[in-house]
């Protein structure tokens, strides 16, 4: 397996309902991501995207077909597997950040660290994400887009292989979104972390070095971005 | 692409467990009422464990060093040595052949006495009429004679002639010639055979009688054993005399003293000494406690003065049982001492021929004891039949059914076992309500759940975190209730005992079994209850999480209500919303009720039998008499009005669990206290069996009615008796069977018009007390409720302020969970312009609902299980009383809960009022 070859998916279907309430969300999608890579799944709602990133995340199984990760099949894994190839491999970052309320900054942090056999040191992390004199404060004595840093630290911290990001900016509004995409640039670009990003965002396609457009669960258009922004260049 | 300057670092310890301390730091007070709860009833559990055990093992103790009876019978008579002998061999007398070879013997002189009184009349008849015969001829010979020669002889002449030489012959021949006859006769053989048939007569008629009878008492007591074999004891003698007790502030009730005791059933001195000279006694600790009598103080036992010198407690003697049919003991009114021998010699009275007995092969078991007493009671009755002396069996009872031996032990033992009980059913809520709060927090934190478990926290990850506040609650828990239980609650539950008990001077062992019940129960109780709750939430993919999607089965549309008007429909919501948490409640409620059903119920049957027990005397004054006649054989009678004639006697009646003693009353035909029907005995010719009244509480304790059949058994003796239930006599003071004197009389072979007092609604004054056996008053019915009343009447006060806390803890931490839930719901309508009143109208209406119809169920429920409870408590006793629970007693019981709950909703208004706006319009975190 190259590094070309990091993420394969083939054939990958899943719909949801029986009979006449079924509903074919993924209709057969086939693509690959190389290690490192910073990739966009793009799409309106209803597209199959976040139900592709969930599947990719091991938290949902597709009916059909093959996804293999660093040369690992998905589907050869138990729920025990699963678990432990997410703890190893993934980091998660979310729309709603999921902070636990009662833990401050580095303790939220911690959580994502105590996962990892060799994480990064917190501390150095938190000064990268803007946040080392905010580190003991607890999640509602901060704004959305600190937050949101506190969410990346914690799925970056245990250093994952990848990094899954479900509409990371829905919540915020124009700066902070930048910032925040800013930010996962960054950590894609230090650490070397493979991220695949959902957004319904066009424009945030410029940032990024692979775009996997979707629409009615089938890829529209799957390329490679040669003209590649970063994210302080963006705008819409 | 390349990772750059990636620089390590350390991974920290799981930030979860430091999570826990603040969760329990957050919700400090809920976790603090689960452990102040836990803390109470551990502790006081844990003090009952220790006392309890510290206590048994201190009475087990002394069985040995104070050679505690093996149990004890008493005699009509003194014994003599041969008949202590033979009962102390324990073995069984032949009684067939002993009674066959007396009566064979007795037989034997008697037959031959009558066979020779026979032969020797017949002998002298013969004799006489020979002699008769001989002396007419002869003068009639000498008559004719002289005729011949002429001489007038008139018969006058012949007659009187003859009479003379008959007498004359009979003075010089009759004597010797009977002897000489009787002689012969007697070495004939028609002698000879006529004394054996009659002998093989009269030994026909004997082996029928005695293996009739012997039959009888054989069925009865199994006497035909070829199993038997012999259980040797040592006998001591254990005589005491029943006297009144006097103090300077009047009567203190009755006394029992006995004479001093070197061997057996000796006494562990609580303080003083024993006596010494014979104007001093030692007297039983308790009793003196309640009597207020102290070392020093005069004591009168009958005439009799004695000093106190000692306050003791005896091994016989743990719980003050005057006799041990009695359906309870009493401290207050019947007191044990014990004076010197010569001290017992100044006593009046005839003496109780009491026998205490220990087995010399100790029993391991109570199995081997009841085989070992069994065994022994059929030496005891076959060796007492057939001694030489007259000598009855008045009482035989075991230790091992001793209520004055046992009766401690067993209630500590039932209240060590609810003390378990009620610990594991409140920790059993507690952990439901921790479960029920967990559920609500695994809700609350679905999505911070969803994304650690997308992160790779594993599901017993989580569960560890999850468990880990309960655990940690109900661990520190258990060890400060511990320590308590050690310490301050073992020394309440003691003084508890002492209240009520005489008890010897203990020694704390530290024990445990009370660490395992009160420990590790509790804390697996916690750990299973939270462990199957929190699993089965766990086990949903980290995605439902995520989707805040926990609801095992999914509704598909909300229910449809009525066209109410909103906030009905709002509050039908609320409650549809929070059913888990409202069942709880309604454990929870139903729980404290059951507390309450004990707390309220158990002073209310007491004082409802203390204040109708007048009515429930069928005549204020009952006088047995020691006998009906006077010194000069004068029926001994009364002017008191209205007074009738009364027999009593007393029989068994066999249920699975005891026997129990029934009284049997005969009484006046038309009579004005116990009426009966008037042609109650020409029922009986109708029927084989005896139609009798059997009073209320004997039915209804053994569920008897009109037209059962009851057997009824002398105690000691092999009579039995079957009586038709003819109706049941609404008197509730006693296990009792009516029936007119007439008929009584004819039951029990006594004399026609024999009886056994008088009954009177007016005090009977005019009869000699010398002639008083003993009179019943509505005091000796009383006893019952003054002991219980005075043993754990004032903890019940206590019990049911218990109750309240309880009952409000369980409402505040389920309302909370309620309120929690819905802050944010709270919130919005806040913000939408709804007062704090009308919210709080939406949520504490509902619960206040689910509280009041919760309450009436749970009455209900408390009340039946209680019921049921207190029914097991009297089957185990003598006599009957029913659980009584006034329509008073309910409203308290409803307050009580009520109450506890508008204290919770006062404290839920102020919370609900402290939801801040803004949170609704926060993230969901």
């Amino acid at each position: 397996m190259s590094d070309k070859d990091f993420l394969k998916v083939k054939e990958l279907k899943r719909s949801f309902g029986t009979g006449d309430t079924r509903q074919d969300v993924l209709k057969g999608l086939d693509f690959t991501v190389a290690k490192g890579e910073f990739c966009v799944l793009l799409g309106p709602s209803g597209s199959g995207k976040s139900t592709l990133l969930n599947i990719l995340g091991g938290i949902d199984s597709a009916d059909s077909g093959e996804i293999y990760i660093n040369g690992d099949r998905l589907a050869d894994m138990n729920e025990k597997s699963l678990t432990q190839y997410r703890r190893k491999h993934l980091g998660y970052v979310f729309q709603m950040y999921n902070l636990i309320p009662n833990l401050n900054v580095k303790e939220n942090i911690e959580t994502g660290a105590y996962l990892s056999d060799n994480p990064l040191d917190i501390d150095e992390l938190l000064k990268i994400l803007g946040l080392y004199d905010h580190r003991h404060k607890l999640p509602n004595q901060l704004s959305g887009g600190q937050q949101q840093r506190v969410s990346i630290g914690r799925a970056i911290v245990k250093n994952p292989d990848i990094l899954l990001c479900d509409e990371p900016t829905g919540a915020l509004d124009y700066t902070t979104s930048k910032e925040i995409l800013h930010l996962i640039e960054e950590v894609n670009k230090k650490y070397g972390n493979t991220v695949i990003m959902v957004t319904h965002n066009e424009a945030i396609r410029q940032m990024a070095d692979h775009v996997i457009k979707l629409r009615d669960g089938v890829i529209r258009h799957d390329t490679l971005n040669k003209k590649k922004i970063t994210a302080a260049e963006l705008e819409w | 692409m390349v990772k750059q300057q990636i620089s390590p670092g350390k991974r920290p310890k799981n930030p979860l467990a430091k999570r826990v301390w603040k969760d329990i730091v957050r919700d400090r007070k809920r976790y603090f009422m689960i452990f102040a709860m836990l803390v109470v009833t551990i502790g006081f559990v844990s003090g009952m464990y220790v006392a309890n055990n510290s206590m048994m093992t201190t009475l087990d103790e002394k069985v040995e060093t104070l050679h505690r009876e093996d149990g004890h019978f008493e005699l009509s008579a003194t014994a003599d040595q041969p008949l202590i002998e033979a009962i102390e061999s324990g073995d069984m007398a032949d009684m067939v052949t002993i009674f066959r070879e007396r009566a064979y013997a007795e037989a034997e002189d008697e037959v031959e006495k009558a066979v020779r009184e026979a032969t020797e009349k017949e002998v002298e008849n013969q004799v006489e009429s020979a002699i008769r015969t001989q002396t007419e001829s002869a003068v009639d010979s000498r008559l004719n004679a002289l005729k011949a020669s002429g001489a007038p002889i008139s018969e006058k002449d012949r007659q009187s002639a003859i009479d003379e030489a008959f007498k004359k012959a009979m003075d010089e021949n009759y004597d010797s010639a009977v002897n000489e006859a009787k002689k012969k006769a007697f070495s004939s053989d028609e002698y000879s055979s006529a004394v054996s048939e009659a002998m093989d007569e009269a030994k026909k008629e004997i082996d029928k009688t005695i293996s009739e009878e012997y039959e009888e008492l054989a069925d009865r007591y199994e006497l035909d054993d070829d199993s038997f074999k012999p259980v040797p004891v040592s006998v001591y003698e254990l005589f005491c005399k029943d006297n009144d007790e006097t103090i300077s502030t009047g009567s203190s009730g009755r006394i029992r003293v006995y004479n001093e005791r070197t061997d057996v059933d000796l006494y562990d001195i609580l303080s003083g000494r024993a006596p010494e000279s014979e104007n001093e006694i030692i007297i039983d600790r308790m009793h003196a406690d309640n009597a207020d009598i102290s070392i020093g103080d005069n004591l009168k036992v009958g005439s009799v003065s004695y000093k106190v010198v000692g306050l003791c407690a005896f091994a016989d003697y743990s719980t003050l049982y005057e006799n041990n049919n009695d359906t309870m003991f009493d401290a207050l009114t019947f007191d044990v001492g014990m004076v010197t021998n010569k001290g017992f010699e100044r006593l009046k009275g005839i003496p109780h021929y009491f026998y205490a007995f220990l087995y010399e092969d100790r029993p391991s078991d109570i199995y081997e004891e009841k085989e070992h007493s069994d065994r022994f009671m059929k030496a005891l009755i076959t060796q007492t039949a057939v001694s030489e002396s007259e000598i009855e069996i008045k009482d035989f009872v075991p230790a091992y059914a001793n209520h004055a031996i046992q009766f401690a032990p067993d209630d500590m033992g039932s209240d060590k076992a609810m003390g378990g009980v009620l610990l594991y059913i409140l920790t059993a809520v507690l952990a439901f309500i921790f479960a029920v709060t967990i559920g609500t927090t695994l809700d609350k934190e679905s999505t911070v759940i969803g994304t650690l478990r997308a992160s790779g926290y594993t599901k017993g990850e989580m569960l560890r975190y999850y468990m880990s506040a309960p655990l940690i609650i109900v661990i520190a828990a258990a060890i400060v209730g511990n320590i308590l239980g050690y310490t301050v609650m073992k020394k309440v539950v003691v003084a508890m005992y002492y209240n009520s008990y005489s008890l010897p001077t203990y020694k704390t062992i530290w024990t445990p079994d009370a660490f395992v019940r009160t420990t590790i129960i509790p804390i697996l109780l916690m750990l299973v209850i939270n462990f199957v709750v929190i699993v089965k939430t766990l086990r949903l993919s980290p995605l439902r999480f995520l989707r805040h999607d926990l609801k095992r089965t999914r509704r598909a549309k909300a229910i449809k209500l009525p066209r109410w008007k909103f906030f009905r429909r709002f509050r039908v919501r609320v409650f549809l919303q929070n059913i888990p948490n409202y069942i709880m409640l309604f454990i929870g409620i139903t729980f404290v009720m059951l507390l309450l059903s004990m707390a309220v119920g158990m002073p209310e049957t007491l004082d409802y039998y203390k204040d109708s027990v007048n009515d429930m005397m069928f005549a204020q004054d009952q006088v047995m008499l020691t006998s009906t006649e006077d010194d000069d054989g004068n029926t001994i009678t009364t002017k008191t009005e209205g007074a009738e004639r009364f027999s009593l006697t007393a029989l068994e009646y066999r249920s699975e669990d005891l026997s129990e003693e029934v009284t049997v009353y005969g009484v006046s035909d038309n009579s004005k206290y116990i009426k009966l029907d008037s042609d109650l005995d020409d029922n009986a010719e109708s029927g084989s069996e005896i139609p009798v009244y059997i009073s209320k509480s004997f039915s209804e304790k053994y569920k008897l009615a009109a037209g059962d059949t009851i057997t009824l058994s002398e105690k000691y003796e092999h009579k039995e008796y079957k009586w038709r239930v003819y109706a049941v006599h609404d008197y509730s003071a006693g296990i009792a069977v009516f029936m007119t004197n007439a008929r009584f009389n004819t039951v029990f072979d006594r004399e026609e018009g024999s009886f056994s007092g008088y009954m009177s609604d007016e005090m009977i004054t005019d009869i000699d007390e010398d002639y008083i056996a003993k009179e019943i008053t509505s005091e000796d019915l009383t006893k019952l409720s003054q002991q219980l009343d005075h043993s754990m009447g004032s903890y019940m006060v206590y019990f049911q302020y218990v109750c309240v806390i309880v009952a409000a803890i369980i409402i505040y931490l389920l309302t909370k969970i309620i309120i929690e839930k819905n802050e944010r719901a709270i919130s919005m309508v806040k913000i939408l312009g709804y007062t704090d009143s009308e919210i709080a109208s939406l949520y504490l209406i509902t619960t206040g609902l689910v509280v009041f119809l919760s309450e009436f169920l749970a009455m209900y429920l408390g009340y039946e299980i209680m019921s049921i409870f207190w029914r097991t408590i009297m089957m185990s006793l003598g006599g009957w009383y029913d659980f009584v629970m006034t329509t008073s007693g309910f409203v308290k019981e409803f307050l009580l809960v009520f109450i506890a709950y508008i204290i919770i909703a006062v404290i839920d208004f102020v919370r609900i009022k402290n939801v801040p706006k803004i949170l609704a319009l926060k993230n969901v975190e």
